[in-house]
């Protein structure tokens, strides 16, 4: 399991740095305290990783056994274009994620917790920097039309709002952001990368074993604190409850599922061998594993709550509680988290603009369906922009002035227009008829 | 139910839950902050240096790991086994020879060529595991004192 590191072309490297010393301000202050908050660890280094030893035959698709590519002009023009897109996509939600926790980071109550966010993000700028060794080693031009400057350019360039994907458009209002965002939206990179680890182009295949050995501490970022904040809730903390963070995985666990791509979609991806599995099947494994995170916390706050049961006890308290949704010992279930239904507060996909709550419970009016949103979504988010434009596509279909399709790819987005400027006058607010939607979604 | 049943990976943060339920039901405490702060550590050190035993999809046994050098004037890369558990309900279905084997092979894979632990003596049975494994006695001895007693 040897890696082999390598930086990209100076200039570019060195763009990177100037990026982080924007959008990663706190950067030399985690360098400096590393080995305190992290003793023993190798130092952070902003490097592309390698694995050696990689499976060198295609995986999966039409070409299964074959040579795995190792330059982009020898696949299929359309695969190289696939591919190219998913690489600029996954750029894009790395140094997208970022420039969220930013917003938020310095909020944190816990100085463990920050720091824990903190290196994460440093990793994800080491994640990004990956994909653009992956954009900057190979020629693309052929399939991009753009110059490597171009290509850079344009992933640096991209702020809040005019990334490619809805989930790294949103701003963070709260630490709960980062720490939620950590546990679910971070799990939906888990598996792009994991999907990614078979591509039948090899430089990226070969790119995934260090990025999934970083995510995994990521998820712990986001889960280790939420376990906590469970207690806290138990304990009656007036800076944590379970409404709160339930609002919170209502807000982020549609913008999760929606990364994986339409749920009709993704058998491209598997006949050009660039991933194993198609979105749907993908989208299923991951509700199947939030659940589980979801049931944790409970069984944490539950424990918590009711520090006399046994752990027999409490396993038959919290089967009673989610056979009966009663009450157990005092405990309510209503307390309890649950995962939102996977057609709740949907923009895109098979369930988009559809009037689905939480619990999965359809309604009869847009009206009480607006009014379900109002009462389950954090408050802050329901301020902001994204969140209206969301109400007013809901709005548009019921009217019947907008089919959902219509709707989904009318969503205004903040785009960057013209040019290759790195200026963020060249991004705004942009509603477009026809906003092409990304074929294969990626995460963080 | 048979080893084959036994499926070792590496370990993730789901694995919490099921790795606080071993500790208590070995250790009769439940200590979630405590193995929170462990798996955390692991992780962000090497998620692959450390396993995890799954049956019936329930985590049956864990083994946490790391690779290091420079410790007790050991120079060379040296593989730790630190801490592991064996759920009592799965005790002699060759969970803890499965999570072994798997920390092995990963070390070796990684080029160790030592792979140390520490077991208390009070513990026959876990001595005569690693035993069974192929470990001996090791030149580097454990000391240990207590801070607070008057000493002669």
């Amino acid at each position: 399991m040897a890696t082999t590191t390598t930086e990209i072309p100076r200039k570019f490297h060195q763009a990177v740095e100037k990026w982080r010393d924007t959008y990663l301000p706190d950067f030399a202050y985690l360098m400096e305290n590393w080995d305190r908050y992290f003793p023993r660890d190798d130092p952070f280094r902003l490097c592309a990783y390698r694995e050696c030893g990689m499976p060198c035959s295609i995986e999966c698709g039409e070409d299964q056994g074959k040579p795995k590519y190792t330059r982009a002009c020898d696949m299929k023009p359309d695969a190289a274009r696939h591919l190219v897109s998913a690489i600029r996509a996954q750029a894009s939600t790395e140094f997208g994620s970022i420039q969220q926790h930013q917003l938020t980071l310095a909020r944190a109550q816990d100085e463990e917790e920050q720091a824990m966010v903190l290196r994460m993000m440093a990793e994800e700028l080491r994640h990004g920097y990956q994909m653009l060794h992956l954009l900057t080693d190979d020629d693309w031009q052929p399939v991009t039309g753009q110059t490597q400057e171009q290509t850079v350019e344009e992933i640096l360039s991209m702020k809040t709002g005019s990334h490619v994907l809805g989930a790294f458009n949103i701003d963070f209002e709260s630490f709960v952001d980062n720490i939620v965002f950590c546990a679910l939206i971070d799990r939906v990179g888990k598996y792009q990368l994991s999907l990614q680890k078979v591509s039948a182009y090899s430089p990226m295949a070969d790119s995934m074993p260090q990025m999934l050995r970083e995510e995994a501490f990521h998820l712990a970022t986001g889960v280790v604190p939420l376990r906590r904040w469970v207690v806290k809730a138990a304990a009656g903390s007036p800076m944590i409850t379970m409404e709160v963070i339930q609002k919170h995985l209502n807000k982020w666990v549609p913008r999760a599922y929606e990364m994986f791509g339409d749920e009709r979609g993704g058998a491209t991806n598997v006949k050009w061998g660039l991933k194993p599995m198609k979105n749907a099947e993908s989208q299923d494994q991951y509700a199947k594993e939030c659940t589980k995170v979801v049931r944790d916390l409970n069984m944490r706050y539950l424990r918590a709550r009711l520090p006399e049961l046994t752990l027999a006890d409490a396993d038959a308290g919290l089967a009673t509680l989610e056979r009966d949704h009663g009450s157990f010992q005092g405990v309510k279930f209503e307390e309890l988290l649950r995962l939102p239904h996977r057609e709740y507060g949907r923009r895109r996909g098979v369930p988009a603009f559809s009037w689905v709550g939480v619990d999965g419970e359809r309604f009869e009016s847009i009206e009480v369906y607006l009014q379900h949103l109002t009462r389950t979504l954090p408050d802050g988010y329901r301020a902001t922009r994204d969140f209206q434009d969301f109400v007013e596509n809901l709005q548009a279909v019921a009217r019947g002035e907008k089919t959902a399709d219509e709707a989904q790819k009318s969503m205004p987005q903040l785009r960057r227009v013209g040019g290759v400027c790195p200026c963020s006058k060249s991004v705004r607010w942009v509603a477009e008829e026809a906003i092409e939607l990304p074929v294969s979604a990626v995460g963080a | 139910m048979s080893a084959e049943a036994i499926q070792v990976r590496s370990l993730t943060e789901l694995d919490l839950d099921g790795i606080v339920r071993i500790g208590e039901k070995t250790r009769n405490r439940y200590e979630p902050d405590l193995w929170e702060g462990r798996v955390t550590y692991y992780l962000r050190r090497a998620p692959e240096g450390s396993v995890v035993a799954e049956m019936d999809g329930e985590v049956a046994g864990f083994m946490l790991g790391d690779i290091r050098s420079g410790e007790f004037g050991i120079e060379e890369q040296c593989g730790w086994i630190e801490v592991m558990g064996v759920d009592p309900d799965c005790a002699g279905k060759g969970v803890g020879r499965a999570l072994a084997e798997e920390i092995l092979k990963r070390y070796t894979a990684r080029g160790v060529r030592k792979v140390r632990t520490m077991v208390d003596s009070s513990m026959p049975d876990v001595e005569a595991f690693f035993a069974r494994l192929g470990f001996e006695v090791d030149t580097l001895r454990s000391y240990c004192m207590t801070l607070g007693e008057s000493r002669n």
